[in-house]
Parts: C-alpha cells; structure tokens; sequence
C-alpha cells in the first residue's frame, strides 16, 4: 500500500521537478524565471485544448501518446521509490523495463513518420541511433551491478545484504556509473548537450522535432510520459547516490528525495554552462558513458575488485 | 509414428494432385490447399504425441539392399516440426491469391508439386535417424527449394540468384556430407547413435565442418551471401517458408550434430557464440541500409540467426561448466526464438509479397501511406515489427528475455566465459536497438505517410486468402506474447533429448514465465487505460484536419518525405569498417546546375570478399582449363576411361 501511495506520489510530482531546472537556469542567467508549478499550468492547459490533425496520419499517429506514456508509467512500477518496495518486482524487471522503454520509442518514432514531415523523419533517425548508443552503456551498467550484486531487479540492486552503494566495497566503481547514467539521462531525456529542448529551429532538434504534429491533450500525455521518464532515470542515479543503509525511516526518504532534486539542479546546472554538442559529436558523447561503464565492469572481471 | 508418416503421405498425394490437374486452375489450387492443410494439421499432431509422451519412437526399411533408411522422432525433431507444420499451410493458403496468374497454370502447379516436396523433405530432414536419410532428405530439400526460387525463370536476376543459391547449397551439404564421412571412417555405420564414440579431436574437425555446412544453410556470417539474393527472387510465400522454416533446418543441424557428438568442450560453445553475435550485429546493420524490402527481410533473417546462435552457444557454455540455469536457458531461449522468429518473419515476408503485388515494386522508397489502403496488411505488420525487434509484450520478446536471463547468468562463471557473456550481452542490447531501427524504417517509410509513388497511391487491400494468414500469424506473435507459459513448457520440454543438458528446476521455469505474462498483461492494460483517457480527453472537444506542419512552408510534397536510405544511413555509417557505403554524386556544376544526381548504396563486405578473394581467381585459373570442354562426345568419353584407368590403381 505504501509504494503505491508512493507511485503515485512520483507520477503526480513529476511534472514539479522539470520546474526545478528551469529555475536554475534562470538563476544562473541572472532572470526570475517561470513559477515552479510552470508545468502542471502547462500540462492543465493542453488537457483543455482541442487537437488538429494533420490528413497523412493514420490511427498510429493517435497511439504514439498513449504508448509512449504507458511505458514511462510501466517503468516507473518497478523502480523503488525513497526507502519503499517498488509496486512490481522479479529477478530480470530490469530488462522489461528497459525494453518496454523501447517500446514507448518505438511508436514515438512511428508517429513521427506517419506525418510525413521531412522534419520529423530527421528527428527519429537521430532518436533511434543515439538510444541505440545509450541502450549498450544501460546494458553495460547491468551487467556490472549483476557483477557486483548478482541480481536482476530494481530492488535487488538497493537492498537484501550486498546492496550497491557508494560505501561499499565497490563504491569506487559508483563513481562512473553515476557519471555515465547521467550522461544517459541528459541522452534519453533529450537535454543539452545531446538536444536542447528550448532550441526554435527544426533541424537541429531530436525529441521536439518528432512530436511538432502533435498537439492538445495528445502533447499532454507525450510531456506526462516525458516527466515520468526523466523522474525514473533520476531515482536510478539518486539510489546510487545516497548509500542504503546510513539511513533509516523518513529521513531516509526526506534525503532521497532531496537528492532527487539535487540531480535536476545538476541537470539545470549542465543546460546553463554547456551549448548543445555537434550532431555528430554526439555518438562520442554517449560512447563516452559506454567506455567509463565498461571500463568499471572489467575491472570487476580481472579479479581487482 | 504412422501418425507422422500418415501426415507426409496426405501432403505427397495433395501435392501430386495439382500435376493432373492444373487446367482447373482454383480448384486445384483449393483441393492443394485442403490436403496441405490436413497433412500439416495430422503432422502437427503427430508432434504433439512426441512431446508429450517420453519414448522416442522410430522407424526404419532398407534401401538398395545395402543401405538402411532410418526415421526416428525425438523431442527435438518434433519441436522443429511445428514450425514447419504451421507455417507452410498458411504459406500455401497465401498462395492462392498470390499465385493468380490463370496463365501460368502449369508452372503454377509445378511450383505447388515442389512446395510439398519441400515440406516432406524439411520433415524428413529433422526425423533422420542415419547419415543416408539425412543426406538423402537434405538434398531434397535444397534441390526442391532451388526449383521454387526459379519459379520466374525468364528473369535473367531470378536465374543468376537460383544458381548462387545452388552453388551455396550444394558447397554446404559437402562440408556436412564431409563431416559425415569423417564420422563413418572412425565409426564404420551409418548410424547417429555411435557418434559419441568418436576421438575427441576428430569430433572438433566433424563440428565445425557441419558447422560450416550448416551455417551455409542457416545463413551465418559471412556464409549466408545467397539469402539477399535469393529471397528477393522467390514468389513472397516460398521466401516466407525459405526465411522463416528452412534456414532453421541448418539450426537444427548445428544442435543436433552438437547433441549426437556428446561434446562439452568450451570451443564449440564459444564459437558458435561469435559466429551468433557477429550475424546478429552485421545482419541487422546491413538490413538497415538496404532498400529493397526483401533483401532487408533477407539480412534480418541473418540477423535472427544470429540470436538463436548466441542463445545456442550462450547454452552449449552452459552444459560446459554445468550451470543447468544458463544451459537450460539458453537453448530453450534458442529454440523459441526459432518458433518465434518463423511466425514473424513469414508474416513479414507475407506483408511484403502483398505490397509487392499490389505496388509492383521492391524499392521502399517508392512506396509510403500503404497503412491506410492496406489496413489489415498494415496492422498485421506493425504487430510483425514489433515482434521482431524484440520488443514486449509480444512474442520476440520472451525469447530473447530467455536468453539474456542465460547470459547473465554466464557472467556469474570464473574465466574468459564472464568476458564473452558480456559481449553477447551488448551484443544483444545492440542488436535490439538496431532492430528498432530497421523496422520502424521498413513500416513508417512502407506503411505510413504519404504514397511516394503513384503506384503507391492507388495500391489496394489483396484478397482474404493473402490477409488471412497474416492475421493469423499477428494474433499468434500477440499470443506467445500475453501468455508465454505454455509456450516456454514446450521448449524445455523438447529439450529433454538433447545430451548433456540437466533439468531446470521447475520453479524457475514457472516463475519466470508467469512474470513475463504478468508484464506483458500489464503493458497492454496500462497501454489500454492511457487510450481511454486519451479518449475521455477528447470528449466534446474540437478536433480539425489539416496538412502536416511543414516549419512555414506550405506547398510541400510525397517526394521531401524523409526517404530510407537517409533514415538509416547515420547508423550504417557509424559502422563503417565493417559496411561499405558506396556513394555516387554528380556534384553541382556550372551557374544553373542541372541532371544533378546522388545515389548510395551498401555493400556486404562478405560479398565483395568472396568476390575478389575467391570467385575472380578461381575464375582466371578455370578459364585457362576452358580447352578441356571443347564439345568433342568421344573426347569426353576418353576422359571417362582415363579416369577409371588411373582409379584402378588406387585399389
């Protein structure tokens, strides 16, 4: 009961946190900056629009939405959220949930060629490349944790009596997971410096170019998945981040939660100091994340660690 | 067993039938389908006895006085007999709208004559109990499929692609025929079950040459050239039982050779695991950047290949260092990603006849918005992509979920084994995400969009016969995929005769299958639920029509639609020393440019390999010996005697 009171709590506050970043940036821009409830404002005023359509899509164009934010909600059940048990778990969830994440791109991606904008048809080629990249680095990270940890689930990797964390035995090897992560994050999450959400030009855009078509309620569900999305990932970094068992009861859950946030401060702190990278610098941006995970899971091969 | 035999002589009779009758043109064609589709449902049967119930039943008669004809009915046959089974009546079904040329009639009925010849001879080939019917029913089958890719025979690319795909068959059942009389030297009978007693080292030499063979058939890298070319020339349904049935007939070997030669050593896992990542990862870059669909279809099958291969090798490592997890999982995510991959890949090779049909063309580029003029086509083929790349909740995923389940379980094992599961593992997730890749070119530049051809624009919806199979393999991928536990029984199941290979317990089984139902149950219900808020969202509310957002330009047309080619070639870039991407451009001259033109293409470097390694030596050195064939009969003869004169000797 108490983790899904908790799931619930993460699905409604994640549009709050997004409002975090944009704060930052305008602090360090030196400007006021939108309220922080800027994207519950947003999303209530999508809900209440209508939708325009364009004449070359067809029924897949309307499933794009609802697919992709069924799968951020999906993912979301499996991951432990502050101290709680996740909603779901099995040995191997996190394969589901990485590929049911494929499954959000993949209808993502259909929807954007179904308009048959040149565009759009840019975008998801970008998309479906650099989440190509980033799905090895993911992959490579799970294999270290089953190196380290021996288990295949969300709640495996931050509990029972080898749990990974940064004041373990291997916490040295933490340190690269959570820079590569991030790395994902800002990837799978279309931010600076692989996308640049605020950018006003088609053609150097990823994730916005792709769902330009969309609009009203539809958009609203894309934005809700896309903040479900970005709040999984950050969960993911923050349990690396606060170590499992320092902590007890709400504390414990008082500093998840402030390290959450902390990771959208850093996320804000990225798009003020950094330009978005050259489209083709970006594979080496993600292949970066890959060669410090996998740096890391050999070592644990070699017998060091 | 006379189940079995009772099935092949339903199919032999219904598929002389046609022969006699081939001036009747649908009723033969309707009569073919009936028998097919009883013998195959009687076959299927007959599987289901051998599944159940533990004794292995065979059967044998003697042959030209010397040789024994042996058939016998393992778990294992009867696994890679369902899909032959199901796939080929649907196949034959298809058929019948498909092969609608009332003029070609005779061909037509040659053509159905040798579809049957191929079904009994691919059931022959996984019931063969000796090395006679087993190179008896294999070259039956190779020389039956030949006759079906050389169904268009006045094309001069039909005629050059049958004789590359003879040449490949033919090379490949002499590395396996090799490998066989290297067993019969050290055995001295023809029959399988003495195999295990051969020396160790002469079992390393018997593998790989059946490995060789077998790959050649199955389409492993770099041995799998003749799929590109001989699938695009294939009529869609032969392609689609080629692609999806008989290419698995060359697993089947490479398990059974592995099965019968008791071996446990770490080098025939571990080969068969490289030989799996490398044709999984080249197979489904190379899909990506071809544009005939057929040909992408084909590579994709090499890419499939190479999964069941890295699930097989991930097993074989398995039985080596006595882990019953990753053994069990592994060959059992194997051979249900072979169920797997021959529903959606037929389904998909089914798809793209339709189009073909329809459009007339191969090229992906020319066709675009056949989602909304070929509704059932379309939907049954996006259920086919995401199948086949992978993804849940629908049945690709819970092979290849099986077989990670055993690679991870691979990086617990001390040694060089940890290393090479990790590979296989980002092998894998490549490969996954590659295959996302590929399939959302092939359906959102086919299916959606605009039409980018005017053929395109007026295609049409192909008959029930076409549609019907297609649908029933669309609702087969949903159902492996919603409720994967009888299905993952059944591979374990058949798993029991393969040597070596120690139980899984049980718990681990059901729990794991019950997992992946429950997961890809809750996908489709939250996937439900966020339609029908999306659905509430709507109520009452404004929805217009109107062109696509074209960034402030307002005259745009079908042809600045994203094309393919540039969808996929970042990727196929990204690759590059391993994928020749071959551009051509005019470049821009003179103050008004005109007849500017850019073409790019990519090559298989296998193929321009074999080409320039062995194809064009072997042809400067046997065209110097081109004065021994000078038309002269008696010469001929001459040489005949010659030959038997110096061969006395050797005696």
């Amino acid at each position: 009961m108490e983790s899904i009171l908790a799931y619930a709590i993460a699905i409604l506050a994640a549009p709050l946190f997004p409002g975090i970043i944009l704060k930052v940036k305008a602090f360090v821009a030196g400007k006021k900056g939108p309220p922080l409830l800027i994207k519950y404002y947003t999303l209530a005023k999508l809900f209440r629009k209508g939708s325009v359509y364009s004449t070359s899509t067809s029924f897949l164009f309307r499933m794009g939405p609802a697919v992709s934010m069924a799968a951020a909600v999906m993912a979301l059940l499996f991951c432990p959220l502050a101290g709680m048990i996740p909603v779901l778990s099995f040995q191997g969830d996190v394969i589901v949930v990485f590929y049911i994440m494929g499954l959000g791109r993949f209808f993502t991606i259909l929807a954007a060629l179904d308009t048959a904008s040149p565009f759009e048809g840019m975008g998801s080629a970008r998309e479906a490349f650099f989440s190509m990249l980033a799905e090895a680095t993911v992959f490579m990270v799970l294999i270290l944790f089953y190196r380290l940890n021996g288990s295949l689930s969300f709640s495996g990797y931050f509990s029972g009596d080898n749990p990974i964390t940064l004041t373990g035995p291997n916490g040295s090897l933490l340190l690269l997971v959570i820079v590569s992560m991030f790395m994902i994050l800002l990837t799978e999450n279309s931010r600076v410096p692989v996308d640049d959400p605020m950018t006003h030009l088609e053609l150097t855009m990823i994730h916005e170019v792709m769902i330009l078509d969309h609009s009203g309620p539809d958009l609203a569900l894309i934005e809700l998945g896309a903040f479900c999305k970005l709040i999984f990932y950050s969960v993911f970094i923050a349990h690396l981040l606060v170590p499992a068992k320092a902590l007890e009861g709400p504390l414990y859950d008082v500093v998840f939660v402030v390290a959450v946030g902390a990771i959208y401060v850093a996320i804000g702190i990225t798009e003020s100091i950094m330009a978005r990278l050259k489209m083709n610098l970006v594979p080496k941006f993600i292949l970066t994340s890959f060669a410090l995970v996998s740096f890391a899971a050999i070592l644990t091969t070699m017998g060091f660690i | 067993m006379e189940t079995f035999l009772l099935a092949l002589g339903v199919l032999l009779a219904g598929g002389v039938f046609p022969l006699l009758t081939h001036r009747l043109f649908n009723f033969m064609k309707a009569v073919y389908i009936g028998a097919t589709v009883c013998g195959c449902g009687i076959g299927l049967y007959a599987a289901g006895i051998s599944l159940r119930s533990s004794e292995i039943v065979s059967i044998s008669w003697p042959w030209l006085h010397i040789f024994m004809l042996s058939f016998s009915l393992d778990s294992l046959s009867a696994f890679f007999l369902i899909p032959i089974f199901s796939i080929c009546p649907l196949a034959a079904l298809y058929s019948f709208h498909y092969m609608n040329k009332g003029q070609q009639s005779g061909r037509t009925a040659i053509n159905l004559f040798f579809f049957t010849v191929l079904i009994i001879s691919m059931a022959l080939v996984t019931t063969a109990g000796n090395i006679i019917s087993f190179a008896l029913a294999w070259e039956v089958m190779s020389v039956s499929s030949f006759f079906l890719v050389m169904y268009e025979y006045q094309r001069e690319a039909t005629r050059q692609a049958g004789y590359l795909y003879f040449i490949f068959a033919q090379a490949g059942a002499m590395f396996i025929f090799a490998a066989f009389a290297v067993a019969y030297s050290h055995t001295g009978s023809f029959s399988f079950a003495q195999f295990a007693g051969i020396p160790a080292q002469v079992k390393v030499l018997i593998f790989f040459l059946a490995l060789i063979g077998f790959g050649s058939k199955a389409g492993i890298f770099p041995v799998h050239i003749w799929l590109p070319h001989a699938h695009p020339a294939a009529p869609s349904h032969i392609s689609a039982v080629m692609s999806g049935v008989m290419i698995k007939m060359g697993i089947y070997g490479i398990i059974r050779i592995y099965s019968l030669l008791e071996v446990k050593d770490l080098i025939f896992g571990q080969s068969v695991l490289v030989f799996g990542m490398i044709s999984g990862l080249l197979g489904i870059v190379y899909a990506l950047g071809k544009r005939d669909i057929k040909k992408l279809l084909a590579y994709s099958s090499v890419e499939n290949i190479g999964i069941i291969l890295i699930g097989a090798g991930t097993g074989m490592i398995g039985v080596y260092s006595n882990n019953a997890i990753m053994a069990g999982f592994g060959f059992a995510g194997s051979l249900l990603h072979v169920l797997n991959h021959s529903i959606f890949k037929s389904l998909m090779f089914m798809g793209a006849g339709a189009i073909l049909q329809k459009t007339k063309t191969r090229h992906i580029d020319q066709m675009g918005g056949l989602i909304k003029r070929m509704p059932l086509t379309g939907k049954s083929c996006v259920i086919g992509a995401v199948s086949i790349s992978g993804l849940p909740p629908f049945n690709g995923f819970i092979g290849e979920f099986m077989i990670y389940f055993a690679a991870f379980e691979g990086l617990g094992v001390k040694g060089p084994t940890a290393i090479l599961m990790m590979l296989a593992i980002i092998s894998l997730a490549l490969i996954g995400g590659l295959a996302v890749t590929c399939f959302t070119k092939v359906i959102g530049v086919a299916f959606l969009g605009e039409p980018r051809s005017d053929k395109a624009a007026s295609a049409s919806e192909c008959g029930f016969a076409m549609t019907a199979p297609m649908v029933v393999m669309a609702a087969a991928c949903v159902i492996i995929g919603i409720i994967p536990e009888p299905f993952i029984n059944l591979v374990f199941l058949s798993l029991r005769d393969i040597h070596g290979f120690s139980a899984v317990p049980p718990d681990v089984i059901a729990g794991l299958a019950r997992n992946l139902g429950l997961a890809a149950r809750l996908i489709l219900a939250l996937l439900a639920l966020s339609l029908i808020l999306q659905r509430i969202c709507y109520l009452g509310k404004e929805v217009a029509k109107g062109p696509t957002w074209g960034c402030g330009f307002t005259r745009p047309t079908a042809r600045m639609q994203y094309t393919g080619t540039s969808y996929a070639m970042s990727v196929a870039d990204f690759f590059r020393p391993f994928v020749k991407v071959n551009t051509v451009y005019s470049g821009i001259k003179k103050i008004f440019p005109r007849g500017t033109t850019y073409t790019t293409r990519v090559d298989d470097i296998a193929e321009i390999t074999m080409n320039q390694g062995m194809v064009g030596p072997l042809l400067k050195v046997l065209g110097k010996l081109r004065w021994i064939q000078h038309g002269n009969i008696q010469l001929y003869f001459g040489y005949i005697i010659l030959t038997i004169v110096v061969m006395l000797f050797f005696i």
